[in-house]
């Protein structure tokens, strides 16, 4: 049967990283993690009185089995997440659905499109690349609106001694990194020596989507392109029905998804014309 | 799969319903269909030493059985301060008495859904399902065309009842009933039954072959599902009948099927230190519960995150949704059958008339033009 009782959990630090987002540790209380957590899945966490909603793992659990989260206030619920500090106790159900194809991606030409606060789902397999000797090969562009909405800080210094780093703004950038992901990306791919072999995004739909598009237009398969899809959960198991992408649920066979079994399930829908969303990092 | 149907299908034949009904009183909880003061057909949970007459193998009621089994609304755990404690549903064992087929095909349909739920299975565990075969079509149902009646299905049931023949002169009939698992099988033990044999079975088979003949033309309904499984219903079609849809969540709690949820939390009170959860107050939450209560997909904030991004703003999306979710294709290597079980509860409560026959219609004719 599945367990839908959270186990607890308690914040352990907590710190300031861009402009209303914030660095959660998280540690277990009373309990081990006894699934192994592939990288790209996600938890549920459960504030008390409050509800629950789905997050992602900046990086799973050490040996100790402590996580950390990159959080945005955006909702009702990050907003009183932001009131806890240190020892406050929270509910926790994870990890759930499927990761990131690591296994595909080492020894590969990696270039990693993330937006905003999706930087958080991707950071972790930086980790694993550059911690596995893959460095080498990954690039990472990262697409924010401006400055202060840059996240995880700490990480991108660390990471910019190995990896490939390039941060575009929308408002703020010099001449060659303003405007959007997309813009960069023909400048980017156009590099014979930089052409990947495998694309992960993500950040807002609109931005995965436009990035995705980008990269077929430039000659990628869409096979080679992954992208995280965020969805409403009141589970993570299945059953809530929330999270649906056609027949599919974002909590079980995604939330990371391959953008040709993406785009087959949308085909099974009828495609409307949506009404213009300027997509908005989160 | 759990495997609840061990299939022996042991027949006798019974004279007085309320016999066994009564038989069945004494181990078990009665809930079957029952008018209420208005009228309208419920099922409903019977107290004390009064049992109803029976209702509904010719009148399908409002409701179908499902809250029985997935519950409106339900703790599903404590938060004491410390740890989070599972409160899973304190059950008698209940007979649901007098289930017809579709109703019946759906909870088999929602038994495959939850089958890792265990608030569903506890509930599950604990009723006895009493079938009932149809002796009429219904008003609004179409179980012919989805595969889910007017006779009681095979596996979808513990015990099912044939009428076989009704005596006018003296008002009394003569019932097929079928134990068609050992729960079936010993639920009825104790009783003195005659044996029918396969007369009795080919008569019920008659008496089917003459019911599916008396369903009016609703080849319509399957012509739709084919054009929606073709993806040949146009967008603008479904933006048509969006407009109707008022989001009232009508059909999606009558549909026998239906399954979303969603969850919320309640703190408890304490009246010395009362504690707020507006949004300005900081979290002080010693005691809480979380309920889950039904959903639905028609609901403009069913799948809206709060960064604002909604994947299915549009109201023409999730009224395509909900459809896509009864009649695709994609859902039978899951289940075996469409999430559609034909009832046409959503024809009867549709206040913006886009229940299924008006839908279906809708497809056919301008699918087929």
């Amino acid at each position: 049967m599945l367990q839908l009782t959270p186990q607890t959990i308690r914040i352990v630090d907590v710190y300031d990283d861009g402009s209303h987002a914030r660095h959660f540790t998280f540690e277990p209380k009373g309990f081990v993690h006894d699934n192994p957590i592939s990288i790209g899945q996600f938890f549920m966490l459960t504030l008390p009185g409050v509800g629950l909603a789905p997050f992602t793992y900046t990086s799973i659990p050490d040996k100790t089995g402590r996580f950390n989260a990159l959080i945005r206030n955006v909702g009702h619920l990050t907003e009183k997440l932001f009131s806890l500090g240190k020892g406050d106790v929270l509910g926790y159900n994870g990890p759930f659905g499927r990761g990131w194809p690591v296994g595909l991606i080492k020894h590969k030409e990696v270039l990693i499109v993330a937006g905003g606060c999706g930087l958080a789902p991707v950071a972790a397999t930086i980790d694993y690349l550059i911690n596995n000797g893959y460095s080498k090969s990954v690039t990472l562009l990262y697409a924010t609106r401006d400055s202060a909405s840059q996240v995880l800080k700490k990480e991108r210094t660390r990471w910019s001694s190995s990896i490939k780093l390039i941060e575009t703004l929308e408002v703020g950038g010099d001449s060659d990194h303003s405007g959007l992901p997309t813009q960069y990306l023909s400048h980017l791919l156009n590099k014979d020596d930089q052409y990947p072999d495998i694309v992960l995004t993500c950040g807002p739909e609109a931005m995965m989507m436009a990035v995705a598009n980008s990269c077929v237009d430039l000659g990628l398969k869409t096979s080679d392109i992954w992208m995280s899809i965020e969805r409403r959960m009141r589970c993570g198991v299945g059953l809530c029905g929330h999270c649906y992408v056609a027949n599919s649920y974002a909590c079980q066979q995604g939330p990371t998804y391959r953008y040709d079994e993406y785009l087959a399930l949308e085909s099974k829908t009828v495609a409307f014309e949506k009404d213009k969303v300027l997509f908005q990092y989160c | 799969m759990i495997e609840r149907y061990n299939i022996v299908n042991n027949r006798y034949l019974l004279k007085d319903l309320g016999v066994l009904k009564h038989h069945l009183a004494k181990y078990y909880s009665v809930v079957q269909i029952q008018k209420d003061a208005d009228g309208e057909k419920l099922w409903t949970e019977q107290f004390g030493d009064k049992i109803e007459p029976l209702f509904g193998h010719n009148h399908l009621p409002l409701t179908s059985p499902k809250g029985f089994l997935f519950a409106e609304k339900e703790v599903l755990y404590k938060f004491d301060g410390e740890t989070f404690k599972t409160i899973l549903p304190q059950v008698q064992p209940k007979v649901m008495f007098g289930v017809q087929a579709c109703d019946l095909s759906a909870i088999a349909y929602q038994d495959k859904f939850f089958e890792h739920d265990p608030y569903y299975q506890k509930r599950r565990e604990n009723i006895l399902l009493v079938g009932i075969d149809c002796e009429s079509p219904c008003v609004t149902g179409f179980c012919v065309q989805v595969d889910a009646g007017p006779h009681v299905k095979d596996n979808t049931a513990d015990l099912v009842l044939s009428r076989l023949n009704v005596d006018d002169a003296n008002g009394s009939s003569e019932w097929l009933v079928i134990a068609a698992t050992e729960k079936g099988i010993n639920s009825i033990k104790g009783m003195t039954l005659d044996k029918a044999d396969n007369k009795h079975l080919k008569l019920r088979t008659k008496l089917l072959e003459k019911v599916r003949s008396e369903f009016v033309d609703y080849s319509y309904i399957s012509n739709a599902i084919e054009y929606l499984n073709n993806n040949s219903v146009p967008a603008q079609l479904w933006e048509e009948l969006s407009v109707r849809c008022l989001g009232c969540s009508g059909c999606t709690n009558l549909c026998p099927t239906c399954s979303c949820y969603t969850t919320y939390d309640v703190v408890e009170q304490q009246p010395e230190k009362p504690v707020s959860i507006s949004r300005e107050v900081k979290l002080e939450v010693t005691k809480s519960e979380t309920i889950r209560c039904w959903d639905s997909c028609l609901f403009e904030g069913f799948q809206k995150e709060a960064s604002g991004h909604n994947p299915s703003q549009k109201a023409a999306q999730r009224v395509e949704r909900f459809w896509f979710h009864k009649f695709s294709d994609e859902y039978l290597p899951e289940f075996q059958r469409y999430g559609c079980v034909g009832c046409g509860r959503c024809e009867q409560t549709c206040p913006g008339t886009i229940g299924v026959h008006s839908v279906m219609k809708r497809i056919d004719q301008q699918c087929c033009s």
